[in-house]
C-alpha cells in the first residue's frame, strides 16, 4: 500500500502505444486509470468526473492538451504534463505545472505523483514557476535522484 | 529573324497618338499613377522589344540586377546578355538556349525558374512570368516578365530537406537503437521466441515509418501501409495466393499510419501462428471501402477476413494485438474495432474516422482560421 494505491487517475495520451504503456505503469502503482486518448473525450471526462490527479500528454496531434488543464484547474485536481519536450515545450501559462519528461519511467512517476497528492499549494494557472512553498520540483531536477538498474 | 511586326520601342517613330485622346493633365496622372504602383511593386517587372531589348524596368528589377534602366538602355543588347549570360557552373550561355526568350512570342504565358547574374558577378534563382504584349491586331509586339529572387525560398527548401533527411536517419537509428538495447538487456534471460515477438513488432513500426518517410512525413499511402504490413519481410512482397486485397488508395495522417499497420502487423502474427496462415490452405481477404463523412472527413471502413484455416477456437487470454486493436484503436480515432472468432476464421472489422491532413497552426499560416 503506498499513497497512491485506489487513487483514480485521468490519463490523456493521444498514442496508442504510449498510452498502453503509461495505463499498465499507472496500474502497477495501484491507480485506477481512465484514458482519453482525444482532447474531446478528456474534456467530458475531466468536466464530469471525479479524479485525484491527471497526466496530461502535451500534444494530441492535432490539437494541445491545454483546454483540459484549465478544467482541471478549475476543479482544483492536481495534474502533471508529460511531454518529451521538457519544460520550455510549456506554454506560459503552465510553467508551475510539474513536467514529466518522457519516455514514462515509473520511479519519477511515482515521486511525482506522491508529491502532487502532498502538495500544499497546487500550481495556479499564470503563475511563472512552481509555488515557493510547495516542495514540488519539475521533474528534470529531479531525474538524479534515481539510480540506474546495477550493471550486472 | 524576318520582323513583319511592329516593334515596340522607345523610338519617336514609334510613338503614335492612343487612341483615346485625353488631356494632358489626365495623362501625366494615369502616368504619375502607374510610376507609382510599379515603383513601389516589390516584384520585378521588364518590358522587352521584339528583339528581347529592356525598355522598361522598375525600381525592383533594378535593385534585383544592379542596372539602372539607364544603363540597360545604353547598352543597347537583349537583357539576356546583361543579366543572364553565364550558367552558375561558369559555362557561357547563349540567348538561344534561353527559356525566359523562347516564351516570347509562342506561349500566352511562361513560368519558370533560372538563374541569373548579378551586375557584381554574383547568381541569385529567380521565379520569372512572362507574359506577351499584343497590339490592336492581336500581334504580339513584346513582352512583360514578372521576376522574384526566390533564394530565401529556395534556402528554406534546402533547410527543409536536410532536416528531413535527419529526421528519417534518427528515426530509423533510435528504433534500431531500442532494439539493440533490448537484446543486451534481455540476452540469456528471456525465452528466444519472446525476443522474436518483440523484433518482428519493431520490424513492423520501423516499416510503417519508411512508407511515412516516402511522402516527408505528411502523410502516408493506404494501399502502401496495408501492402507493407501483409508483406512477410521488408523486402518481399504481398503473396497473391494467400491475400486478396481489394479496395481504394487513400492518404493516411501518419498517426494513423502507424497504428494500423502495428494493428496489421498483430492479425498477421495471430494468423500465421494460429488461423489461416498457420496452414498451407488459408487464405486471408483485406477489403476496405471509403465514406464521405462531410466536412471534408472520411471514414475507412476495413475488414479482415481468415478462410480455409484450422478451426477457431475462441482465445483463452486477450493479449496486446486485441488490447491494441480493439481497445486503443477506436479511442484513439473515435471510431470502432471487432474481432470475431468465428469457427471458420477471424473476422476484424474497423471502422476509423481519418484524421484530416495537416498539422498544428496550418489553419493559422494559411489564414483560414483566425489567430
Amino acid at each position: 500500500m503506498t499513497m497512491l494505491t485506489g487513487r483514480r487517475v485521468l490519463l490523456v495520451e493521444d498514442e496508442s502505444l504510449v498510452a498502453m504503456f503509461a495505463e499498465d505503469m499507472l496500474l502497477d502503482l495501484g491507480c485506477e486509470v481512465v484514458t482519453a486518448m482525444r482532447l474531446e473525450q478528456g474534456l467530458t471526462l475531466a468536466r464530469n468526473e471525479d479524479f485525484d490527479f491527471a497526466v496530461l500528454d502535451v500534444n494530441l496531434g492535432n490539437t494541445r492538451s491545454y483546454p483540459i488543464a484549465d478544467l482541471l484547474f478549475e476543479r482544483c485536481i492536481p495534474f502533471l504534463f508529460a511531454t518529451g519536450y521538457g519544460r520550455q515545450g510549456l506554454e506560459a501559462a503552465y510553467q508551475a505545472v510539474p513536467v514529466l519528461q518522457k519516455p514514462y519511467q515509473a520511479d519519477p512517476l511515482e515521486h511525482l505523483l506522491t508529491r502532487l497528492l502532498t502538495c500544499e499549494a497546487p500550481a495556479h494557472k499564470g503563475a511563472s514557476s512552481v509555488p515557493a512553498t510547495c516542495r514540488c520540483q519539475p521533474a528534470e531536477a529531479e531525474q538524479g535522484r534515481f539510480r540506474a538498474d546495477p550493471i550486472r | 529573324m524576318p520582323n513583319s511586326r511592329q516593334p515596340l520601342q522607345s523610338e519617336p517613330a514609334a510613338i503614335r497618338p492612343l487612341p483615346t485622346l485625353r488631356h494632358a493633365g489626365q495623362l501625366f496622372e494615369t502616368e504619375r499613377r502607374l510610376n507609382a504602383v510599379l515603383n513601389n511593386a516589390s516584384v520585378s517587372i521588364f518590358l522587352m522589344d521584339d528583339r528581347q531589348h529592356c525598355i522598361y524596368m522598375n525600381r525592383a528589377a533594378e535593385e534585383l540586377t544592379g542596372w539602372t534602366l539607364d544603363e540597360v538602355l545604353a547598352r543597347d543588347c537583349p537583357l539576356h546578355d546583361i543579366v543572364h549570360h553565364t550558367y552558375p557552373d561558369g559555362r557561357p550561355f547563349p540567348l538561344h538556349e534561353c527559356a525566359i526568350d523562347r516564351a516570347f512570342p509562342e506561349n500566352n504565358q511562361e513560368r519558370g525558374e533560372e538563374v541569373f547574374v548579378h551586375r557584381d558577378g554574383h547568381f541569385y534563382p529567380v521565379g520569372f512570368t512572362a507574359s506577351p504584349i499584343r497590339d490592336d491586331a492581336a500581334n504580339i509586339i513584346g513582352t512583360i516578365i514578372e521576376v522574384r529572387n526566390i533564394s530565401e525560398e529556395k534556402a528554406a527548401a534546402e533547410r527543409q530537406r536536410l532536416l528531413i533527411n535527419e529526421l528519417n536517419h534518427r528515426v530509423k537509428n533510435t528504433l534500431a537503437t531500442v532494439q539493440s538495447i533490448a537484446a543486451q538487456t534481455f540476452r540469456g534471460r528471456t525465452d528466444l521466441a519472446v525476443r522474436a515477438v518483440f523484433d518482428a513488432r519493431m520490424t513492423a513500426l520501423s516499416t510503417a515509418h519508411n512508407v511515412l518517410v516516402e511522402d516527408n512525413w505528411e502523410s502516408a499511402s493506404l494501399i502502401s501501409v496495408i501492402e507493407r504490413s501483409l508483406a512477410p519481410h521488408l523486402l518481399a512482397e504481398v503473396d497473391i495466393n494467400r491475400f486478396r486485397l481489394d479496395g481504394p488508395d487513400a492518404r493516411l495522417h501518419p498517426k494513423v499510419a502507424v497504428t494500423l499497420a502495428m494493428a496489421l502487423h498483430e492479425l498477421m502474427t495471430n494468423a500465421a501462428k494460429y488461423g489461416a496462415l498457420s496452414t498451407g490452405e488459408g487464405r486471408v481477404s483485406v477489403t476496405w471501402a471509403l465514406s464521405d463523412l462531410g466536412g471534408g472527413q472520411q471514414q475507412l471502413d476495413l475488414t479482415w477476413q481468415e478462410q480455409d484455416g484450422p478451426p477457431v477456437a475462441q482465445p483463452t487470454r486477450k493479449g496486446f494485438g486485441s488490447r491494441l486493436i480493439e481497445r486503443q484503436l477506436p479511442l484513439e480515432f473515435d471510431g470502432s474495432a471487432v474481432i470475431t472468432y468465428a469457427p471458420e476464421g477471424v473476422v476484424c472489422a474497423m471502422r476509423i474516422p481519418l484524421t484530416q491532413l495537416g498539422w498544428i497552426g496550418q489553419e493559422t499560416v494559411e489564414g483560414s482560421l483566425a489567430p
